[in-house]
């Protein structure tokens, strides 16, 4: 009961703090479009060793993103760019493998895709500390039947090393 | 027996005030981020782009000049008497490609009638070589213009792709379609628009 209780508190905050995102995001710009939230949530690594920092994103339902690694070379992949921080040795990002996905009217058409969930994990070795590092996710965005043009997400990865 | 009481009253009013925080978090984020617009979520977006052509369906399609890849410069004017399609595209919008080799095929079958397809490229900073490459590899052969953004708020903003307008031969928007459709349904909305101001420009194409 008493556990109930408070993971029903805690999914009204997530709620309300997803829809921050999403409003932030809306707010400013001039045509407030976002299809992919990204989860915030600061993470705990062990300091000085090689550690994953993981980068959660969602998409909105309803619509689903090209993968890291979309099957024709001209669809834009699902991509982040972080910049360099000091204390933090990042390696290359590690991205989800996508499902296959077909538009109506063309089923024998497969697409790599993302849809709901993923996660890109990010290898570091940090030194102690809380490290912020901003990035970007570059991604392009369809529904069931159509697409909207590239978008890059800011996005800022919080963690500390202890 | 009394610890234990005592544990779970504490227990409830630390819930109780839990809740409560989170409740005004929510509701305080909530106040903040109510959308100053109708339509500025990617839900309402979707909602609002239902009927994308609603606003020039039955109008005079605005009109355009437009270089194509090698430079030239093509008008809409120039199709004047003829019935055309105005196809909004992009190289990395997948639909879009799905439905251009029908476009082709069917510009053949109703060539017979006059029938047109301008191939209008959203994302002219894609650079002509990719533009060039891309129409070659989904085997179009209808003219392939350089869209501006002045041409796309012209037709509603063109906010995502496909997008569809057809252009009857007295140069009204007979129909306007958002998304992928089904090639039978392309193929009715050319003969709509073939048979639209066939007899009379004034007559209604709906």
């Amino acid at each position: 009961m008493v556990a109930g209780l408070m993971l029903g508190a805690g999914s009204l905050l997530n709620a309300g703090v997803l829809t921050a995102q999403m409003g932030n995001l809306n707010g400013n710009s001039e045509k407030p479009k976002s299809y992919v939230i990204y989860d915030a949530e600061p993470q705990i690594v062990p300091a000085g060793k090689r550690s994953v920092v993981e980068m959660r994103f969602r998409v909105v339902d309803g619509f689903h993103v090209n993968s890291h690694t979309p099957k024709s070379e001209l669809l834009i992949p699902t991509k982040v760019d972080l910049q360099p921080v000091a204390g933090v040795k990042a390696e290359t990002a590690e991205y989800p493998a996508g499902m296959a996905y077909s538009f109506s009217f063309s089923p024998k058409n497969k697409l790599d895709v993302y849809a709901g969930d993923f996660t890109v994990k990010l290898p570091v070795v940090a030194k102690a500390g809380q490290h912020e590092i901003d990035g970007t996710l570059r991604y392009q965005a369809c529904d069931h039947a159509a697409c909207y043009p590239p978008r890059s997400l800011p996005i800022q990865v919080v963690f500390t090393a202890k | 027996m009394i610890v234990g009481i005592s544990l779970m009253l504490w227990a409830g009013w630390h819930n109780l005030r839990q809740r409560r925080i989170a409740m005004q978090l929510a509701e305080a984020n909530h106040v903040v981020l109510t959308p100053a617009q109708p339509g500025s979520s990617a839900q309402g977006d979707d909602a609002e782009a239902e009927d994308p052509g609603a606003k020039l369906r039955g109008k005079t399609a605005p009109a355009f000049t437009l270089a194509t890849l090698d430079g030239k410069k093509v008008s809409l004017a120039d199709y004047k008497g003829r019935p055309v399609l105005v196809n909004f595209w992009a190289t990395w919008c997948a639909p879009c490609k799905i439905e251009m080799p029908w476009f082709e095929e069917l510009r053949k079958q109703y060539a017979g009638q006059g029938f047109e397809i301008l191939g209008l490229t959203a994302d002219a900073d894609a650079g002509n070589d990719v533009i060039a490459k891309t129409a070659q590899k989904i085997g179009v052969t209808y003219p392939i213009l350089l869209a501006t953004d002045k041409i796309e708020d012209a037709y509603g903003g063109i906010d995502y792709l496909p997008m569809s307008f057809y252009v009857d031969r007295n140069g009204k928007v007979v129909e306007a379609t958002g998304g992928l459709s089904s090639k039978d349904e392309i193929e009715a909305n050319i003969k709509k628009t073939i048979a639209s101001g066939a007899t009379t420009a004034m007559k209604g194409g709906e």
